[in-house]
């Protein structure tokens, strides 16, 4: 008895794109949320529906990560595209879960000081992420 | 968050408890967040990476590779049949060991062998011609086994 083979690749593809979708939305409010009047109820909703995207972002990476390191046997890193997408995925998943974490802890309750910092942590992390994707929809493009 | 947030919740705190020091202290946890954070992201990061050798070493259990899927059965001979194939029509595009060239790297596939039959034989326009012709079922075989041993 044994796994369809192509299971891991079904998995990944199934899972990936969670964390890179909620990653990015989670920037994308944070970052409008940032901008809106101090006066419109609609900042606090921003930043509501950001707290729980990068959480829900953060939880989303591991099964995309598990998935991924069965699909390529345990390779961190690899050759060309494969090699491009790890460069990017490594330290995305990192930043990711420490910003879900941090926001998680911190709440409502961030200085200026240190929403701003986190926000621009957010947005380098979203690029990675972006720019994991990309190499990886290149890896199945061109396998 | 924001200034306005901050203020908020430092009023409402500050109206239940008059120490402003205490409530500051309780209402900016940052640092203490941060340390959480670095510690979170850096185990996930080296849980994932420390992980990776053990899957390594799982991935080559019949199991997980879904070898005996396929039902063929892998002789020494069969293996030699298959490396002469590879050399004589694969060689020149995915590279004399496999590891990509013009085509790409066909190490650890994370596909079925009988995907990996089919692209033999039908190939890709544009991409990877077809080798129906020159190869049958048994000689495609011999290839689909020594392609699974590059690993």
């Amino acid at each position: 008895m044994s796994i369809d083979p192509t299971l891991w690749p079904k998995l990944h593809g199934a899972s990936t794109h969670f964390p890179v979708a909620l990653a990015m939305a989670a920037a994308l409010f944070e970052g409008l949320g940032a901008l809106w009047p101090n006066s419109s109820p609609r900042k606090a909703q921003l930043h509501a529906a950001g707290y729980f995207t990068i959480i829900l972002g953060a939880l989303g990476t591991f099964p995309a990560v598990l998935s991924g390191l069965f699909m390529t046997k345990g390779r961190v890193l690899g050759h060309d595209a494969e090699l491009f997408h790890h460069l990017f995925v490594w330290p995305a998943f990192a930043l990711l879960v420490g910003l879900g974490v941090w926001r998680a802890l911190v709440g409502e309750k961030a200085s200026p000081r240190g929403f701003s910092i986190y926000l621009t942590v957010l947005l380098i992390t979203a690029g990675l992420m972006a720019g994991a994707g990309y190499w990886g929809g290149e890896l199945i493009l061109n396998s | 968050m924001n200034h306005s947030l901050e203020k908020r919740a430092v009023d409402a705190e500050l109206a239940r408890n008059g120490n402003s020091e205490t409530v500051r202290a309780k209402l900016l946890p940052e640092k203490r967040a941060l340390l959480w954070a670095l510690l979170f992201g850096a185990a996930s990061l080296g849980g994932a990476l420390l992980m990776a050798s053990p899957i390594q070493k799982m991935s080559t259990w019949p199991f997980f590779t879904g070898a005996s899927s396929s039902g063929i059965a892998v002789s020494p001979q069969l293996l030699a049949q298959g490396a002469g194939f590879f050399a004589q029509s694969c060689g020149d595009c995915h590279g004399d060991d496999g590891h990509g060239d013009e085509g790409p790297d066909l190490h650890n596939l994370a596909i079925s062998d009988a995907r990996i039959a089919s692209q033999i034989k039908n190939g890709t326009k544009g991409e990877m011609p077809s080798f129906a012709k020159k190869y049958h079922d048994p000689e495609i075989s011999a290839l689909v086994a020594y392609v699974r041993t590059l690993r």
